[in-house]
């Protein structure tokens, strides 16, 4: 299939349909209103359902009663909408329901403003709502490997019962560029057995799905949890290497961040400056390993680049490194973005600092 | 960044289908493309840019500030942007539009009187299609024909008489271009 031209959003949202979405809800919202635009136009051309809710906590919970009929249920929205999505989020984890959650960040906190941030780092990766649950983040770097993660996400939240969440700064939605589509996904030949809804219309016991539960019965949904996150990090951990084999200075970074790295790095390679990137793919599990195993009497400092301010991904790095080296930041916020120029130079000074 | 491209004007005048244009025709025509629409309450009057880059290796990263070629089709976007044009580097721009002088001296500046070609062409609205043909004849990043046909696929729903418009006013951009080096 020849290569296409496309918006970061739609990309997702096509993608989402390949991957087999058959509902969405949700409420509109800047950088990432054309994913809903474009599922209104495409969900119902493979017999899917596209609703526009009458608010961000009516979408959430629409797509509560759609996954708990065992559909592929979506929604996406940004920072203020998935603030308000976050008490359905919760039920969701709680009701062991599995469902997408496309979170396109812009700068905040607040109504904020519409231009791309990565501040919502914290929210996703650690409290996308109340009660003892996490998810899987999965934060794409270009719009391909958007399509390509987003194309998977329900079978993974399927086979944790768990919501799974798909971070993207509002650069990398609104940007266009080259894609190519996987082909459309099979869906499962059965509803789910935990499903409500009699489908094939054979008499059985009365199915519930219930965030609700005795204390017994919630303590083990939070062991499961815990249990998922640790099958997490056994299994599912993804991550990009990046020039690291002789690398003095590590950056960390994820989204269109690690693109601006890339540029900077390939700059400050060319002056002489050993330096790499880890970039996490999947923040939830965080690559761990990756960091942990770095040689640090070659690595001098880890720089974490992120477009939030004050930095957010930091204290996962500093787990992993302790006290080894130190670890620097470098960022813009609240909708500034980074800039390939801007950035290469504050790598540079940073680095020149160091060895002053 | 050498092979971006700037484009600004005001809303309404065509600025992000002008790069959108010239990206898919680049990725239609095998190269690597990026395309990046400014943010802001963009709205008809407003200001709009967006930025265009093509490559023959994979694009890194698309957020650059600098670009070595700037298409300026309205005086506020030149003004705010004329920065953002690498030393050395190429500004093509509506000479009935942007009415400021042009000051730097360390550029290559082309004023196209794209609205009177419009005109003579036939229509206002194809002024930006001569801005990219002006920009392919001067550029040559893709093709004409490659660019010809990507614009016939963008029209695809509309009249032979629109496509027919499209391709004079792609021809006028290039032999401007031609007949200006």
């Amino acid at each position: 299939m020849p290569k296409k031209l496309v918006k970061g959003c739609n990309a997702i949202a096509e993608a989402a349909i390949l991957g087999g979405c058959r509902f969405f809800a949700g409420y509109p919202i800047t950088p990432q209103s054309e994913i809903p635009e474009y599922l209104a136009e495409h969900l119902p051309e493979v017999g899917g359902t596209f609703i526009q809710g009458e608010s961000e906590v009516a979408s959430i919970n629409m797509v509560y009663g759609a996954a708990a009929c065992g559909v592929r249920a979506m929604t996406s929205s940004s920072g203020p909408g998935i603030s308000l999505k976050a008490e359905g989020i919760s039920y969701l984890a709680g009701a062991m329901l599995p469902a997408v959650i496309v979170d396109v960040t812009r700068g905040g906190p607040g109504l904020g403003c519409i231009q791309p941030a990565q501040q919502d780092y914290l929210q996703a990766t650690k409290a996308l709502g109340h009660g003892g649950f996490r998810t899987m983040v999965f934060a794409p770097h270009t719009v391909q490997e958007a399509v390509d993660l987003m194309y998977d996400t329900f079978e993974y939240a399927e086979r944790d019962r768990n919501p799974v969440v798909l971070l993207l700064d509002g650069c990398l939605a609104s940007v266009m560029e080259e894609v190519e589509f996987p082909a459309a996904k099979e869906l499962p030949a059965k509803h789910p057995e935990w499903a409500v809804g009699n489908f094939d219309g054979t008499p059985r016991a009365r199915r519930t799905v219930s965030s609700l539960a005795g204390k017994e019965a919630m303590e083990q949904r939070n062991i499961r949890s815990g249990e998922l996150f640790d099958s997490w990090e056994k299994n599912d951990v993804r991550v990009e290497k990046y020039m690291l084999e002789d690398a003095e200075y590590v950056i960390v970074a994820y989204g269109m961040s690690a693109r601006v790295c890339k540029y900077a790095i390939q700059q400050l390679r060319a002056e002489g400056i050993k330096i790499g990137m880890i970039r996490p793919i999947t923040l939830v599990p965080f690559p761990k390993a990756a960091l942990d195993e770095l040689d640090y009497n070659q690595v001098k400092a880890i720089i974490d680049v992120e477009m939030s301010l004050p930095a957010q991904m930091r204290d996962d790095i500093a787990l992993q490194v302790k006290d080894r080296v130190p670890i620097l930041t470098y960022g813009r916020s609240g909708g500034v973005t980074l800039m390939n120029e801007e950035t290469t130079e504050a790598l540079k000074n940073m680095i020149g600092g160091m060895n002053k | 960044m050498k092979n971006a491209i700037i484009f600004s004007g005001s809303g309404g005048q065509g600025i992000m289908s002008m790069g959108i244009m010239l990206a898919q025709s680049a990725v239609e025509s095998g190269k690597h493309a990026v395309y990046l629409p400014s943010y802001g309450a963009e709205q008809r009057g407003g200001s709009a840019k967006c930025v265009v880059i093509i490559d023959d290796e994979e694009i890194v990263s698309p957020m650059t500030k600098y670009a070595g070629t700037f298409v300026a089709l309205s005086d506020t976007g030149y003004n705010k942007f004329i920065d953002e044009l690498e030393p050395g580097g190429l500004l093509i721009y509506d000479s009935a539009l942007v009415t400021s002088k042009i000051e730097r001296d360390d550029i290559t500046a082309l004023g196209i009187p794209a609205g009177d070609i419009a005109l003579e062409v036939g229509s206002p609205k194809v002024a930006n299609v001569i801005i990219n043909g002006v920009i392919i004849g001067l550029m040559g990043i893709v093709s004409q024909e490659t660019f010809q046909q990507s614009l016939d696929l963008k029209f695809a729903k509309k009249s032979e008489e629109v496509r027919a418009l499209n391709r004079k006013a792609l021809q006028a951009g290039i032999d401007y271009a031609n007949s200006h080096r």
